[in-house]
């Protein structure tokens, strides 16, 4: 009787080994432990929660410049051998994905390049804009009109812009 | 016994006779045993699957980026690829490689996983112009290679508390001639065993007692991993037991592919510092350099050696050691059909090129001053717990490259300016660096002496700005329709009465007195009296309000003392206060930190350029006109000679009563840098702003090359002559020698007063109405 509880003791054990390891093996493909990172529980203060909202949920008076349509000489795309023309197109791409914080840090290192690029500066607080970040986007825009010089119709985009920003945040 | 017994004879009966003993003994141990096994299994499951290693937060500097045009000369660039672990050759083949031939520099680039995206790996020629880039180009076949971004820099990291330090890698990142070097010396059955390997401790035992100790350990890879892992270093019997079940389990439950990574990663493989070196990715960076991907078979061969003896094979300390066990390693390697006859003649007769040694300084607290800059940054959003646990990347502004050419140069450059031979006190000093138009942090220094660890000057050495304060009168002045450059004012002793009935009587720096002056020329001379003149007009409160416009966070008390610079600040804040001027009169917040992502590259943060306007451009452009005056005609002209290549820049100089402290803050059209210079007893320094800080700042700005001012007039400015020599009344004043100056279109000097000959009164008018229209 003795040995017959002793079997069933092991027979659990081993069992019990085999069975979390069939379980394991079929729940769960964890990767590899030295890809697993913890994600930080700190909320990311400079990304709005709003980015994510699709354009239609945008107040209706910011119209958004269509901004390539305006392309001054220094950051031509019919050169796109220019370090800043490269990062534009890289802009745009990032844009179109909808990846707008991207787009602005894409912008900011152009302007690293280029600091008195008023095209840039005016594409960086309409990226702004269309984050809401109103604000932010009208100090952008303002250095952008610093720079802007004789640049009638840059300057005239730039001044719409403001209007808009200046008009979200008196709203 | 047996007369115990009456049935002794009967062996049934004896079984019986020893069962009530034996029976539970055995039936307990083993119930307790199992139950022992089943608990182990279960936590070595949940353990390993669930397994996180507390990663550091590792700190990167700004990344150098290569365009055509750029600032940065081929010493520069080959100083960053060395400091990045690039290896010389002479002909570019792989990543992290570069070739010098004269002033054309190959490389070909690793990638990076940036916040803004991946940067790939790209080959590239670079030539270079004096200290610019010149032309960018890429492999044959490809053109347009417009941009090139390095790796960035590590510059420090904020270890976990264990003190252990690991980059880990997944299986595919680790090169298969590791793998083999490692199982072929450390666990040859590997993938066939079961986590034990009877025929290996066998082997072990039998090589043990022919040497007559213990030469070889028959642990296999899972054992040594679970060991390292969940148990101490006790050698008991228990413990080995323990082990043996783990490592069971471990098998049972995880793949050997999973069981590699893990053993991979975690094995350790040397100390450096307080700091220990765990897996082989940190172990390739420790000792060659480089990462894993990039080394060949026999420095691997010296890093599969380790494991064994981290110390005692320590290639950087005990190259010959190291060397021996390599070919050890190689041996087994061809002895197991891993590597083939060439591939070890090749690899057992390399030469041992390990990195050299890291500077203490480059490595944790390279540059403590910044650090503590960033760590003041990051604390607003991160815990220390996550910046010592959770492996993040945070990527600062510094300039490597600025910060080496400051240290480089501030030590020697202090004790050359100072007038109190060192030995009696020591003059400190604080430098700020800033980019001019973003407000980024390019480089500080806390102390004349690089790594200094103690206190941080250019954060909290809060001292009288002296004449430092002016540009914040003047632009005050510049900003409202009563004054220009051209307005006279009255360099003459004055009284005032204070707030608490005193009697206030400043002086001029030489004690003399000037008379009627410009309001430019006073500037540019940095005269006292013709400044307190101003202020009392501008108002104090005015000029209180504008430090804070410019980015002062503290209050100011508007007494007419803080005109002459009474104002109490550090390095640090008089620094944002110059980049709002700098950069025409945007503030923009300085920043240390620009992005943090997670250890695998996923953004979490990014601190951007935050800019607004506080001034308008034309005072400032007006402003800037005289501030670029103090190096053409003013306080700083002893400076031009040297600076000629980098002129126009403008800037300040700064002396505190009984010099006490020497400051200089100038700009040129990229950087802002701001120079303090004092005792931290406050005692006298025997230093004027002009030569002590100045001198020092001179040094650094020619060796970081600052280049010029490209300050456009804006569309509302217009030049107009004046009287060399100011007089009150227009009758008396002599056009014979004029100079010409801007003015704001609506704010110009009398017209009566004007030099400028060439118009009449109707067309100076109609160029007013002109300039008017926007």
């Amino acid at each position: 009787m003795m040995h017959r509880m002793l079997l069933v003791v092991l027979l659990t054990t081993i069992l019990g080994i085999i069975s979390g390891c069939t379980s394991f093996e079929t729940t769960d493909n964890t990767p590899t432990p030295a890809a697993v990172v913890v994600m930080p529980t700190t909320p990311d203060p400079s990304v709005p929660q709003t980015i994510v909202s699709p354009p239609a949920a945008l107040p209706s008076v910011v119209t958004l410049p269509p901004a390539p349509a305006l392309v001054p000489p220094a950051s031509t795309p019919n050169n796109p051998a220019t370090p800043t023309a490269t990062l534009l197109v890289a802009v745009d791409a990032a844009i179109a994905a909808g990846e707008l914080e991207r787009a602005a840090a894409l912008c900011e290192r152009a302007l690293r390049i280029s600091p008195r690029d008023a095209y840039l500066w005016y594409r960086l607080a309409s990226i702004h804009m269309q984050q809401q970040r109103y604000a932010d986007a009208e100090g952008v825009a303002r250095r952008a009109l610093s720079f802007a010089g004789s640049d009638a119709q840059l300057s005239q985009s730039i001044n719409n812009l403001l209007q808009q920003a200046q008009a979200a945040l008196t709203r | 016994m047996p007369n115990r017994n009456p049935h002794a004879t009967h062996p049934p009966k004896t079984k019986s006779r020893w069962w009530p003993i034996l029976g539970p003994l055995l039936l307990w141990s083993t119930i307790l045993g199992s139950v022992w096994c089943v608990w182990i299994d279960f936590k070595i499951r949940a353990d390993f699957k669930a397994l996180q290693w507390a990663l550091p937060a590792r700190i990167y500097a700004r990344p150098v980026e290569l365009y055509a045009g750029a600032h940065l000369g081929d010493e520069d660039l080959t100083n960053i690829l060395q400091r990045l672990g690039y290896r010389q050759t002479t002909s570019v083949a792989g990543p992290g490689e570069y070739q010098v031939t004269q002033s054309r520099v190959r490389l070909r680039t690793r990638g990076f996983e940036f916040w803004d995206g991946q940067e790939t790996s790209v080959y590239t020629e670079v030539d270079f112009s004096g200290r610019h880039i010149s032309a960018l180009r890429g492999e044959q076949n490809v053109d347009d290679l417009a941009l090139v971004r390095l790796e960035p820099v590590e510059i420090a990291q904020v270890n976990p508390t264990t003190g252990e330090d690991r980059l880990p890698v997944t299986l595919d990142d680790v090169p298969a001639a590791l793998v083999q070097a490692v199982i072929s010396v450390e666990d040859q059955r590997f993938y066939s065993h079961y986590g034990l390997d009877p025929i290996g401790i066998l082997r072990a035992l039998w090589s043990n007692v022919r040497a007559g100790g213990v030469v070889q350990g028959g642990s296999t890879l899972t054992q040594q991993l679970v060991k390292n892992l969940y148990l101490t270093q006790d050698r008991t019997l228990l413990r080995k037991l323990e082990e043996a079940v783990m490592a069971v389990a471990l098998e049972i439950h995880f793949s050997k592919d999973e069981i590699l990574t893990g053993y991979l990663n975690e094995v350790f493989l040397g100390q450096d510092g307080n700091r220990a070196i765990h897996g082989f990715a940190l172990a390739a960076e420790h000792y060659f350099g480089r990462p894993l991907k990039e080394l060949k078979l026999d420095e691997l061969a010296v890093l599969a050696a380790l494991p064994r003896g981290a110390s005692y094979y320590n290639p950087l300390r005990y190259p010959e050691r190291a060397i021996e066990r390599r070919n050890v390693v190689l041996a087994r390697m061809l002895a197991q059909e891993y590597i083939s006859d060439q591939q070890y003649e090749q690899a057992h007769k390399a030469k041992l090129e390990v990195s050299a040694r890291p500077l203490k300084r480059e490595r944790g607290s390279g540059y403590p001053a910044f650090m503590e800059m960033v760590y003041a940054d990051l604390a607003r959003d991160y815990d220390s717990k996550a910046l010592r646990t959770e492996g993040l990347r945070i990527f600062t502004t510094l300039d490597v490259g600025m910060q080496s050419a400051m240290e480089a140069v501030l030590n020697k450059s202090v004790a050359a300016v100072a007038r109190i031979p060192d030995a009696d006190k020591h003059l400190e000093a604080a430098v700020v660096i800033t980019d001019a138009s973003t407000g980024e942090v390019r480089a500080l220094a806390g102390s004349r002496q690089a790594g200094y660890t103690g206190f941080n000057r250019a954060l909290h050495a809060s001292r009288p700005i002296g004449s430092l304060v002016k540009p914040a009168v003047y632009l005050t002045a510049l900003e409202s329709p009563n004054f220009h450059l051209a307005t006279i004012l009255a360099d003459k002793p004055v009284t005032l009465t204070l707030e608490d009935g005193q009697l206030w009587k400043p002086d001029n720096y030489d004690n003399q007195t000037f008379g009627d002056v410009y309001l430019h020329d006073a500037l540019e001379r940095s005269l006292n009296l013709a400044t307190v003149d101003l202020g009392m007009k501008v108002g104090l409160v005015e000029v209180a309000n504008m430090l804070t416009r410019l980015g002062l966070k503290r209050s100011v008390l508007p007494y007419p003392s803080m005109l002459l610079g009474a104002v109490n600040m550090a390095p640090i804040e008089v620094a944002q206060m110059y980049q709002t001027l700098a950069s025409n009169g945007f503030r923009s917040p300085l920043r240390s930190v620009e992005a943090v992502t997670t250890a695998l590259g996923e953004p979490l943060a990014r601190y951007g350029i935050e800019t607004e306007q506080v001034v308008e451009p034309d005072a400032v452009f007006l402003l800037e006109y005289a501030m670029q005056g103090v190096f053409t005609r003013g306080t700083a002209r002893t400076a031009a000679n040297r600076l000629a290549y980098n002129m126009p820049l403008a800037g300040k100089t700064g002396t505190t009563n009984d010099s006490r402290d020497s400051w200089f803050a100038g700009y040129g059209d990229d950087l802002v840098g701001i120079v303090w210079l004092g005792h931290d007893d406050n005692s006298e320094t025997g230093l004027t702003g002009a030569t002590g800080a100045l001198r020092v700042w001179t040094d650094i700005m020619t060796l970081a090359d600052i280049q010029p001012r490209q300050t456009l007039p804006p569309q509302n400015i217009v030049f107009d002559s004046v009287p060399l020599i100011p007089v009150r009344d227009t009758a008396d004043r002599n056009c014979n020698a004029t100079q010409s100056l801007p003015f704001r279109a609506k704010t110009m000097p009398d017209v009566e007063y004007s030099c400028e000959v060439t118009d009449s009164f109707f067309e100076r008018i109609i160029d007013r109405f002109r300039n008017d229209v926007p």
